[in-house]
């Protein structure tokens, strides 16, 4: 079924399809529709889930983590600030290995006060164990969110599924709504051997002494590691029933490309109507879109990479101090290869400004214009 | 429990993904933490303790609520015999208790009274206690006296009702007109008791046609003959035709007798006679004007029935009191009043009306109907009983100055109303029961007391069967800041439709039409249940411990495991209604 739908509208339907059993969400722009929804979902009974009210983000994560520790899906949804005011929980749902949902609508972090786009919010929750996930337009939206609960409930570990506020969050799209049935076949009930069961009593997340604590921290990063392979699979199981394939990375027109623009969420749009224009112009230009940021997926960009003149990496974020999040990770996972490009990193598009294929097009021009990168990092449109 | 072993891992491999315990940890047993014990512990409801008749009014909405009336109504007659009666007429002071007041407005409680008496079936099973053969003698067949002669039946006891009127009922039947308490429906309430065994002596005088001295054949006497001396204006002119009691011309109608009633008649007075003399004579056709010396606020008629009489066409005419009763050749041909202003308050409180010199005026009429208050005739008792302000006293149930004689309802009760004389009856039957028994009923008194200031409890003593110990005497009542408000949403009180007007003015049919089903059943849930376990399940679903456990034979109430309860209160906190308290162990 098509249905031209609102990006936080996908994200409901995906909750739906998935089958959800308990919800609980404090509002904030822009997220709040999402959570709306579904609680007309849950209050019409096209969904049976609880719905939890709560008084702040940092409960609904906790109601949440509750909540999957009994062994049920859970699904909560955020933005900036709220995720901030998570952070501690985020490093408990991960630490406790619950394969909690969560949709985040990168939006900028205050103050000032803004409500668009922006990746620093959920970039900068990049060490609390949680794989992250972005989303380019609003089918991707909805099927990352099937995606997360499979790939969570195989290598338990928690699942942000992030996209642009307004450029998704708000705007419109057509999107095939997969019937319930295919999702079923998609993705099995959630039947944890774990849980808080009363039945069987158990100390759960209690304290733990020096002598096993960093055996729990390896698990974790195992668990990680075994992303990449279980992505893979979950990606081909999904293409096969829905017909639409997302690895952790989507290479375009990389194969002799001599400059490939690095890009993430909605950024990767207008880089794909560039790429048409220069290759018309006989430009060899390609992009590497990067869907996973946790875990990074080093292996995908070495593959990708290797051998390109330069990489220009598009940053919607800051690392204050550093420079843009996505160039510094990618500049880690390429160190010390040989045969490895040069990183130019253009951190642009902060708090919702526009980035659009001419703004890229200025990207590549400067950078192509420079022998090697001199700076860690480049601004593109300040006001200077 | 076997003897544990320290696990210890030699592999991450062997370790569970998640951080938690290998072993089971039923060993722990938490309780051992505890020091403070959460208990069941139901309070009294609010309403309950501001009944005057002592109704379980809680218990009976939760059985609507479970959608059985007719449970609710046999509940209901457990403490009061006229439920169809009070469902309609009672001024309903629960409703003022309803801890529902704080929060939006009270649970529709008097509505769903009727709502459950008139959904009664099936028979009463009255009789509690096989006959003792003792005898007891009722002066007044009003609701004093019937509630008196109910419970005292129901007791075992064989009563006779004494009643100058010639048909049972009292002020209820009197004073009460039909369009507010329909025939059928008082009848049918009296009937039941006549039914039960209890003997009417209708149209029998005590002091008259039976001296009091005879009443002395009975083991115990009550009496609550009410108030029925009309009290005089004191204006010149009063004495003749035209002028009539307001009591007396309620009672003329209600009782079927002739009564030529004026064209334009003033009423005199403020409270429920006046109101409902007015409305009467509208119903006979006549122009009314009420002439009240305050104002509208300081009416003592209930503020519905004001209304409804201005709905209806009675014009007030206020802060005014008559000086003379005009009259042309005997007839009466108008009022002169006087123009009052309002002064210092007085005893009662309210502001004292002061007449204003030289304000009289008249207001033509050809009838005038006083209905300032009527009075207690206690020509009959014989001088050891004593009187005081013009009425009998009596001690805190009802005993009077003479062993064996109890009183109560308007006679001896300075709060003259319908369930305050149900519950005075009550009183005395409990105290005479007593006392038959060779005892008093100083002894268990505070212990069948609903709450603190409320009436006494025919269920309480019921229980407390041959033992004393048996007798709750948790009398806490349920406060509003005990709720837990969270727990609670708001929601519109339900209203009874009403007759048209033409309707109404037509007859003497009932104007109040009752709750239809469904809005009985929203009026139940907005019941609180204030300071009684429901069983709601929030404890059980709040409990951090899985402590608090169903009962396996799927009984009533929970169980607390207290091999884990670690005693935090979660469960008390949690608790919507305040039915469970956190106490030292």
């Amino acid at each position: 079924m098509k249905k031209v739908i609102m990006g936080n509208h996908a994200a409901s339907w995906a909750v739906m399809l998935s089958r959800v059993q308990v919800i609980s969400a404090y509002p904030i722009t822009p997220q709040t529709q999402i959570v709306e929804e579904l609680s007309e979902m849950c209050g019409d009974g096209r969904l049976a889930a609880k719905f939890l009210k709560v008084e702040s983000e940092h409960s609904a994560m906790a109601s949440v983590i509750a909540a999957s520790a009994t062994g049920v899906r859970a699904f909560t949804a955020t933005s900036a600030n709220g995720l901030a005011l998570m952070h501690e929980l985020l490093h408990w749902a991960a630490g406790a290995r619950l394969p909690v949902v969560m949709v985040n609508v990168n939006r900028a972090m205050a103050p000032g006060w803004n409500i668009w786009a922006d990746q620093s919010d959920s970039l900068s929750q990049r060490d609390t164990g949680w794989i992250q996930i972005y989303a380019e337009d609003n089918q991707e939206v909805l099927d990352s969110v099937l995606m997360a609960y499979r790939l969570a409930e195989i290598v338990r570990l928690p699942v942000m599924v992030c996209y642009d506020a307004f450029f998704l969050s708000h705007t419109y799209e057509p999107v095939d709504i997969p019937s319930p049935d295919m999702v079923d076949r998609y993705l099995p009930p959630y039947q944890p051997e774990i849980f808080l069961d009363p039945q069987a009593p158990h100390s759960f997340f209690g304290l733990v002494m020096p002598d096993v604590y960093m055996e729990m921290r390896y698990k974790m990063q195992q668990a990680m590691e075994r992303v990449p392979a279980v992505a893979a699979q979950a990606a081909d199981e999904f293409a096969a029933i829905f017909g639409r394939r997302y690895d952790m990375v989507e290479a375009i027109e990389c194969d002799d490309a001599e400059t490939v623009l690095v890009t993430s969420s909605t950024t990767t749009s207008p880089a794909r109507v560039l790429i048409k224009q220069l290759r018309a112009e006989g430009k060899k230009i390609g992009v590497l879109k990067l869907r996973f940021f946790r875990p990074f997926p080093t292996d995908e960009v070495r593959r990708a990479l290797k051998g390109k003149k330069r990489v220009v990496v598009v940053d919607r974020n800051i690392s204050f101090g550093k420079g843009g999040i996505w160039a510094d990770e990618l500049r880690g996972a390429l160190a010390g290869r040989p045969g490895m490009p040069q990183v130019y990193d253009f951190v642009t598009g902060l708090g919702g400004r526009d980035i659009t294929p001419n703004l890229l097009a200025e990207i590549v021009a400067d950078a192509e214009a420079r022998k090697t990168p001199d700076r860690l990092l480049y601004w593109k449109g300040v006001n200077q | 429990m076997a003897e544990e072993k320290p696990i210890v891992f030699a592999h991450v491999d062997d370790m569970p993904e998640m951080v938690m315990s290998i072993a089971s940890m039923l060993w722990n047993k938490t309780g051992s933490w505890r020091y403070l014990r959460p208990r069941y512990e139901d309070r009294v409801p609010p309403c309950n303790e501001a009944c005057p008749a002592g109704n379980d009014i809680e218990g009976f909405i939760r059985l609507l609520g479970e959608g059985q009336p007719a449970e609710a109504w046999r509940l209901l007659k457990e403490e009061n015999p006229m439920p169809a009666v009070t469902g309609r007429v009672c001024f309903h002071p629960c409703e003022y208790g309803c801890n529902r007041v704080h929060f939006d407005a009270p649970t529709s409680i008097q509505a769903l009274e009727r709502y459950a008496a008139d959904h009664a079936a099936g028979e009463l099973d009255w009789a509690w206690r096989a006959p003792t053969g003792k005898k007891i003698a009722v002066v007044g067949a009003g609701p004093a006296g019937l509630a008196a002669a109910y419970h005292s039946r129901r007791l075992g006891h064989d009563v006779v009702v004494y009643d100058a009127l010639p048909q049972a009922g009292g002020l209820l039947r009197i004073g009460i007109p039909a369009y507010r308490l329909p025939r059928d429906i008082l009848d049918a309430e009296i009937a039941a008791i006549e039914k039960m065994g209890v003997v009417f002596e209708l149209g029998v005088r005590v002091g008259v046609d039976v001296p009091f001295a005879k009443l002395a054949e009975f083991d115990a006497v009550f009496v609550a003959a009410g108030v029925h001396v009309n009290r005089k204006l004191g204006v010149e002119g009063e004495d003749g035709p035209g002028v009539v009691a307001g009591l007396g011309l309620l009672a003329k109608v209600a009782l079927g007798e002739k009564f030529a009633c004026g064209r334009d008649v003033v009423v005199i007075g403020g409270g429920n006679s006046a109101v409902d003399a007015a409305r009467v004579a509208r119903r006979l056709g006549a122009n009314v004007t009420i002439a009240y010396r305050r104002t509208k606020v300081e009416m003592p008629a209930f503020e519905e029935e004001v209304r409804d009489a201005e709905e209806e066409g009675v014009r007030l005419e206020l802060l005014v009191a008559p000086t003379r009763i005009r009259r042309d050749g005997g007839a009466v041909t108008g009022v002169e009043l006087q123009r009052m202003e309002l002064g210092e308050p007085d005893e009662s409180g309210r502001r004292r009306p002061v007449p204003v010199r030289g304000s009289e005026f008249d207001l033509p009429c050809d009838m005038v109907v006083a209905a300032i208050g009527e009075a207690a005739d206690l020509s009959f008792l014989p001088p050891e009983i004593k009187q005081e302000w013009g009425k009998i006293v009596i001690d805190a149930f009802g005993l009077t100055g003479r062993p064996g004689v109890f009183a109560g309802g308007d006679i001896a009760d300075p709060q003259q109303n319908v369930a305050q004389a149900l519950g005075d009856g009550k009183r005395a039957a409990i105290a005479i029961d007593r006392f038959l028994h060779g005892e008093t009923i100083a002894d268990i008194g505070g212990k069948i007391i609903v709450g603190e200031r409320g009436c006494a409890s025919m269920a309480q003593y019921a229980k407390r069967g041959a033992s004393h110990a048996k007798i709750i005497d948790a009398q806490h009542v349920a406060a509003y800041e005990e709720l837990n408000l969270w727990h609670f949403t708001r929601a519109e009180r339900d209203r009874m439709a009403r007759a048209p007007l033409a309707e109404r003015l037509a007859g003497f049919a009932e104007i109040n039409l009752g709750l239809t089903d469904a809005q009985a059943a929203h009026a139940a849930e907005r019941c609180f249940h204030c300071g009684v376990c429901t069983m709601c399940d929030n404890c059980y679903v709040f409990c951090p411990d899985v402590s608090i456990l169903h009962k396996t034979d799927g009984g009533y109430g929970y169980n607390i495991e207290l091999d884990y309860c670690k005693g935090c209160g979660i469960c008390v906190k949690e608790c919507p209604r305040a039915a469970m308290s956190l106490g030292e162990e």
